[in-house]
C-alpha cells in the first residue's frame, strides 16, 4: 500500500570557522586597462555561484554593469588569502571583503577626480563608470580616463581590503563562549514522502523550504543552493553510504554507491527570508551547507508520519522500513 | 526599516561561470595537457593496518615506458601532511605503518597511463599484518591496538551550560535514543586531478589542481616538501564540486615531487574507486541524545555523547565532530546542556569535510527527538517547535547571545505556509 506522510524539520547552523580561529578574507579592487575593473580573491567558485555574487556586489558599489568586473582566476601568486570555500563562509567573508575593497576604490575614484574637477567629492557623482559634475553631468571622466591620469601622476586607482571579524574560542571545559559563530542561519523544511508499504521504497514528492539567509544578492542562486542540497539530503537519507568492512569499501563505485538522480528528485517550493539586519555584505547570509541539513530529519519524520516507523540510523533503506513495519516498531530501539 | 532597491545585489543575473561551463569552453584540471607529459599511478596499501616491510619495485622498474618509482627511501626529506595535524603520510616507508588501504607507498611515473597502471601491479610488496580496528567502539576500547602513538581518541570536547541534573529534574518527559549516520563520499562529478610542471629556472614547481582553499593548501604543501611557499604555485582550474572534498591533500604532493624528479610534466588523476577509497568521507556518528520535556512542551534539558569516527587520519576531524556538538539542540532554547564528543581514529577510510561538518549529522539526532517528543507530548510538532525557538536574546548551547537574524520562526511559518501544513491536517482527520 502506498501511504503519504510530511515532516518538519528546522535547523541552524553556524557559519565561518568561528571558535577564535583569525578567519578572514582579503580581496583587492583595480581600474585596469581595456575598460574593465579587475578584482582579486583567491575564493574558490566551486559551484556555488561566489564569483558572481562578488561581481555583483562590486558592480553595486561601483555603479558599472556587471559585465565590466573581471575577476581573476584563483592563483597563488595573483591573489592573497581569501580562506576556505566551505563553512558557509564566502558571501560573507570574501563578499565583505570586496564590498570594502570596492568602497575604497570608490572613494579613491571621488578624491582624484574632485583634484581633476577642481571641486569637493560632495559635488560629484557617478553613473555607469563615469564620475561628473552633479551641475554638470555632461563633463564626465570615465574610470579609465581618470585612472590614466592617475597613473601619470605616478599613483594607481586601486584598493586593497579584508574583513577579518571576531570570534572567540570557547572554554576547553564547558564549550562557552561569548561569540563562538559570526553568525547563524536557520532553515526550515517541510517534506512529503510517499511510503510503499510493501516496497519499503520512499519517493520524496514535494520538499517546501524557507532559509533565513539575511539577504539574498542572486535570488536563483539561493534557490540552487537549496535545490541542490536537498537533492543531496535525500541521498544522505535514502539511499548513500559508503560501506566499510574491516577496512575495506565494499562498494567504490557508483555502481555500488547510489546518489539521486533526476528521477529522485521532487518538486520544490521555496522562500526566502530576508531581514538584512546581519554583519554580510548587504545583510547576507551563507546558505551553502544550511541548505543540505534539514533533509534527512525532515525525511524521517515524514516516514513515521506516513507509516509510523521510526528508523534512527541512516540510510533510511526499504529493507530497514520493511523491519521496522514488521516488527510493528515506532521508536528507534533496536 | 525598508532598505533602498539595488541594481545588482538581490537580482538574478547569470552565472559569470555558466557561458564556459555549458559550452565546453571550460578547462578542469584533467584537460590540461602538454606534448612530453608524463602519466603517474599511485601504488596504494594492500592491507588496512599493517607494517610495510619489504616493498620491492625491481620488476615494475623494468617494464618499458617506466620513467620512475618514487619511493619513501628515495625522499627521506619529506614531511607528513594534514590540515590540523600532521599525521598523514606522503608515502609510507618500509619500518613504517599503513594505515587504511588509501594510504600511498609508491608513485609510479610512466609515459602512458596503462603502462603506469601496469607497473603498480608489479611492485611487490610484504607487511606484517595488524588488527584492523573498523569500530570506533572497539578502537575506544582500553585494549585496542593504537594506530597513532597518541591513542585511537584523537579529540574530546566537552560542552556543559546551566545544570543538566535540575533540567532533567524539571522534565516532566524524557526521550533517549542512539542515532548513527553512515560514511558518505561528496561524490564531486570531478575525480581528483592534477598536472604539475617544474622550472628549474625559477625552481617553482606550478600544480593545476582544485582546491577549496589556495593559500592553505600551499602551505601544507610547502611544509611538507620543506620549501618556501614561493616556491609552489597553484592555480586554479575550474573546479567543479567539491562539498568538502577538495579541502584535503590529495594529488599535489605526489605531484610535486614527480615534476621535481623528472623535470618534466606530469599528470595524475584518479578512478572513481581510488577517489572512494583514498579521499575523505563524511564521518559516521554515533550520537546518543537525551532531552527533557515539561508536560506543557518546553524544553528543560539536552545532554549528548557524539563518537565520530574519523578514520586513519585527522583531516578536519577534530574540528568537524565538536562542531556537530556545538549544534546539539538545534535552534531552540533549551538552559541546561551538557555534552561530550569524541573523535576516533579507525583503519576506515578517513573522514574530513563534507557540507554541514558535523552539524548534518547532528541536525538528524535533533529533528529525530524533537518529534518524537512532540508525539509523546500530543502536541503539534510544528507548535512544538515554534514555541521553543529562538528568538533576538536567545542563547546557543555555546551560550553565544543572539542578537541579531534571527528568523527561526519566520522559517518554520513560511514553510507550513507554502506546504499548507493545517490544512493537509484537516484533510487527514
Amino acid at each position: 500500500m502506498k501511504k503519504r506522510g510530511r515532516g518538519i524539520a528546522t535547523i541552524m547552523f553556524g557559519f565561518g570557522y568561528g571558535e577564535g580561529f583569525p578567519d578572514h578574507s582579503i580581496a583587492s579592487a583595480e581600474v585596469e586597462d581595456e575598460g574593465k575593473i579587475l578584482i582579486r580573491t583567491a575564493a574558490a567558485d566551486v559551484g556555488q555561484g561566489v564569483l558572481t555574487v562578488i561581481t555583483q556586489i562590486a558592480a553595486e558599489v561601483l555603479k558599472v554593469k556587471p559585465e565590466v568586473i573581471r575577476i581573476i582566476p584563483g592563483d597563488t601568486h595573483l591573489t592573497k588569502n581569501s580562506g576556505s570555500s566551505s563553512a558557509t563562509r564566502q558571501t560573507f567573508f570574501t563578499g565583505n571583503a570586496v564590498k570594502k575593497a570596492s568602497e575604497g576604490l570608490l572613494s579613491n575614484i571621488y578624491h582624484y577626480a574632485s583634484i581633476e574637477f577642481r571641486s569637493n567629492y560632495v559635488e560629484l557623482g557617478i553613473k555607469d563608470g563615469y564620475i561628473f559634475r552633479n551641475d554638470n553631468p555632461n563633463n564626465k571622466i570615465s574610470y579609465w580616463e581618470l585612472a590614466k591620469r592617475v597613473k601619470e601622476k605616478g599613483d594607481c586607482l586601486k584598493a586593497e581590503a579584508s574583513f577579518f571579524p571576531h570570534t572567540d574560542k570557547p572554554d576547553p571545559k564547558t564549550g562557552q563562549g561569548e561569540k563562538v559563530y559570526v553568525a547563524y542561519t536557520f532553515v526550515t523544511q517541510v517534506v512529503e514522502v510517499e511510503v510503499d508499504t510493501d516496497t519499503g521504497i520512499v519517493q520524496v514528492l514535494n520538499v517546501y523550504t524557507t532559509a533565513d539567509i539575511g539577504k539574498a544578492v542572486n535570488p536563483k542562486n539561493v534557490e540552487g543552493q537549496i535545490e541542490g542540497g536537498t537533492v543531496q539530503g535525500i541521498g544522505m537519507a535514502l539511499m548513500e553510504e559508503q560501506v566499510v568492512k574491516e577496512g575495506i569499501t565494499l562498494n567504490p563505485d557508483l555502481t555500488g554507491y547510489l546518489i539521486p538522480t533526476s528521477m529522485d528528485t521532487p518538486l520544490f517550493t521555496t522562500r526566502i527570508v530576508e531581514n538584512e539586519d546581519s554583519e554580510g555584505p548587504f545583510g547576507a547570509k551563507g546558505i551553502g551547507e544550511p541548505a543540505t541539513i534539514a533533509t534527512a530529519p525532515a525525511i524521517a519524520n515524514a516516514i513515521y508520519d506516513a507509516t509510523g516507523a521510526r528508523i534512527c540510523d541512516l540510510p533510511i533503506t526499504p529493507e530497514k522500513i520493511l523491519k521496522a513495519l514488521k516488527e510493528k516498531r515506532g521508536d528507534c530501539k533496536e | 526599516m525598508k532598505k533602498m532597491p539595488k541594481e545588482y545585489v538581490g537580482k538574478n543575473i547569470f552565472k559569470v561561470d555558466a557561458y564556459d561551463k555549458v559550452t565546453g569552453k571550460a578547462i578542469y584540471a584533467d584537460d590540461i595537457y602538454f606534448d612530453d607529459m608524463l602519466y603517474i599511478k599511485i601504488k596504494r596499501a594492500t592491507y588496512p593496518h599493517a607494517y610495510l616491510r619489504r616493498i620491492d619495485i625491481s620488476k615494475a622498474q623494468k617494464l618499458p615506458g617506466v620513467v620512475r618509482i618514487i619511493t619513501a627511501a628515495d625522499i627521506p626529506w619529506v614531511k607528513n601532511f594534514g590540515l590540523i595535524i600532521k599525521d598523514q603520510p606522503v608515502l609510507v616507508g618500509v619500518g613504517q605503518k599503513m594505515r587504511y588501504m588509501g594510504d600511498a607507498l609508491a608513485i609510479v611515473i610512466a609515459e602512458s597511463k596503462e603502462i603506469a597502471s601496469k607497473a603498480v601491479k608489479l611492485i611487490e610488496v610484504e607487511v606484517e599484518e595488524l588488527e584492523i580496528i573498523s569500530d570506533p567502539l572497539r578502537a575506544m576500547e582500553k585494549d585496542a591496538p593504537l594506530i597513532h602513538q597518541d591513542g585511537n581518541i584523537l579529540a574530546t570536547h566537552y560542552l556543559e551550560k546551566g545544570d543538566i541534573k535540575k533540567g532533567f529534574a524539571q522534565a516532566d518527559v524524557v526521550v533517549e535514543n542512539e542515532y548513527r549516520t553512515s560514511f558518505l563520499d561528496q561524490v564531486p562529478l570531478q575525480v581528483e586531478a592534477g598536472v604539475g610542471v617544474f622550472d628549474p629556472e625559477t625552481e617553482i614547481i606550478k600544480l593545476w589542481v582544485a582546491t577549496q582553499w589556495l593559500h592553505d593548501t600551499q602551505a601544507d604543501i610547502a611544509q611538507s616538501l620543506s620549501l618556501p611557499k614561493e616556491k609552489i604555485r597553484i592555480i586554479q582550474p575550474v573546479i567543479g564540486g567539491a562539498f568538502g572534498k577538495r579541502e584535503d591533500i590529495s594529488v599535489h604532493i605526489h605531484l610535486a615531487l614527480a615534476a621535481m624528479i623528472t623535470k618534466k610534466p606530469v599528470k595524475l588523476t584518479y578512478t572513481r574507486e581510488e577517489s572512494m577509497i583514498t579521499q575523505s568521507k563524511r564521518h559516521a556518528f554515533i550520537v546518543r541524545a537525551k532531552t527533557g520535556a515539561t508536560k506543557e512542551g518546553y524544553l528543560t534539558a539536552w545532554q549528548v555523547e557524539v563518537i565520530g569516527d574519523t578514520g586513519a587520519y585527522a583531516s578536519s576531524g577534530p574540528a568537524v565532530v565538536h562542531k556537530g556538538m556545538y549544534h546539539c539542540t538545534g535552534p531552540y532554547n533549551v538552559d541546561n546542556v551538557k555534552g561530550v564528543a569524541y573523535t576516533v581514529y579507525t583503519n576506515n577510510t578517513y573522514a574530513g569535510a563534507m557540507r554541514g561538518f558535523g552539524a548534518t549529522q547532528m541536525a538528524f539526532a535533533y529533528e529525530s527527538q524533537m518529534d518524537i517528543l512532540a508525539h509523546k507530548l500530543g502536541i503539534d510538532p510544528v507548535q512544538f517547535r515554534l514555541q521553543n525557538a529562538y528568538s533576538i536574546g536567545s542563547s546557543t548551547p555555546n551560550g553565544q547571545v543572539l542578537t541579531h537574524s534571527v528568523g527561526v520562526k519566520e522559517t518554520i511559518k513560511g514553510a507550513v505556509d507554502l506546504a499548507g501544513w493545517e490544512e493537509w491536517k484537516e484533510g487527514r482527520l
